[in-house]
């Protein structure tokens, strides 16, 4: 009873901070990213962002977390479509969308495992960043083509989302880097 | 994986990250006994020489590289003598985790 309640605590705070994150993540690239990039790059029309910074946060998540990961950042995501669709978040190719967001980037570690590359998190080994790049790539280029197919994108969207997502992801590591470097300048 | 070993694994993904740029500050000897450290005083706050010696990270590392590693680290700031529990234990001082 004890474990099980320890188990749905820890699922809550973990549901919480991953959501808080993405939608985090998502709000800086919506109102910060997006603006400036429309500024340097006028002539390109395309919705999607070329620093997706949301990629970034559910890869590391799926990476740290596993498949838990889906449910924790299951809200977050939701509100994110929310943000950007409206009411409109509830069409099955919105859902789509949150299903293929959520599920992706765990699925496309689960995919090294089975081919016998476990990227999971070990006390006892170093953790290789360039795999979960590799990994975060995987997860980007079959989730930009699920998405476009759910949405029915021009084909040039599948490219830009993908650089889009692996900017994000190289770029939130570089401050996450940056951030943990500064701190631990700040502890000595 | 509790929420401090996340922070853990964050932070060793990210030092990785720092070495293969070329930023790191730290030689491989005294990254891998500070990750060892930071997994062993998870517990009890604080790490014994003998079980960091034990550790499958530390276990390839010299005995002189060690010693010269765990000053190192000591200089550095990383850890310091905890003074509380007798000589032999330090205190993993990074505030990042």
């Amino acid at each position: 009873m004890t474990a099980a309640r320890t188990g749905i605590g820890r699922l809550i705070g973990e549901t919480f901070s991953a959501s808080l994150l993405y939608l985090t993540a998502f709000v800086v690239n919506f109102e910060v990213v997006l603006p400036v990039q429309n500024l340097f790059f006028p002539e390109y029309t395309s919705r999607a962002s070329l620093l997706f910074l949301p990629h970034g946060v559910r890869v590391l998540a799926a990476w740290l977390m596993g498949w838990r990961s889906a449910l924790a950042l299951l809200p977050g995501v939701f509100l994110a479509f929310f943000y950007v669709a409206g009411l409109e978040v509830f069409t099955p190719s919105r859902l789509a969308g949150v299903f293929i967001a959520v599920t992706i980037a765990p699925a496309a570690f689960e995919a090294f495992r089975l081919l016998g590359v476990n990227l999971a998190p070990r006390p006892d080994r170093t953790p290789c960043w360039i795999c979960i790049m590799i990994a975060g790539l995987v997860a980007s280029v079959a989730g930009s083509m699920l998405t476009n197919l759910a949405f029915g994108s021009a084909p040039v969207e599948y490219f830009a989302y993908v650089i889009g997502d692996m900017a994000g992801l190289f770029f939130l590591m570089l401050a996450l880097m940056l951030i943990f470097r500064w701190m631990r300048r700040l502890g000595r | 994986m509790s929420e401090i070993s996340k922070l853990t694994e964050l932070r060793k993904l990210m030092l990785a990250m720092e070495r293969s740029l070329g930023l790191e500050e730290l030689s491989p000897a005294e990254r891998d006994i500070f990750y060892a450290a930071t997994e062993l005083a998870r517990e009890t706050g604080n790490v014994k020489t003998t079980g960091l010696m034990e550790h499958a990270l530390v276990a390839n590392i010299s005995r002189p590289t060690f010693f010269r590693a765990l000053k190192s680290l000591v200089e550095k700031g990383y850890l310091s003598s905890c003074r509380s529990a007798g000589r032999g234990r330090y205190v993993v001082h990074a505030r990042d985790d």
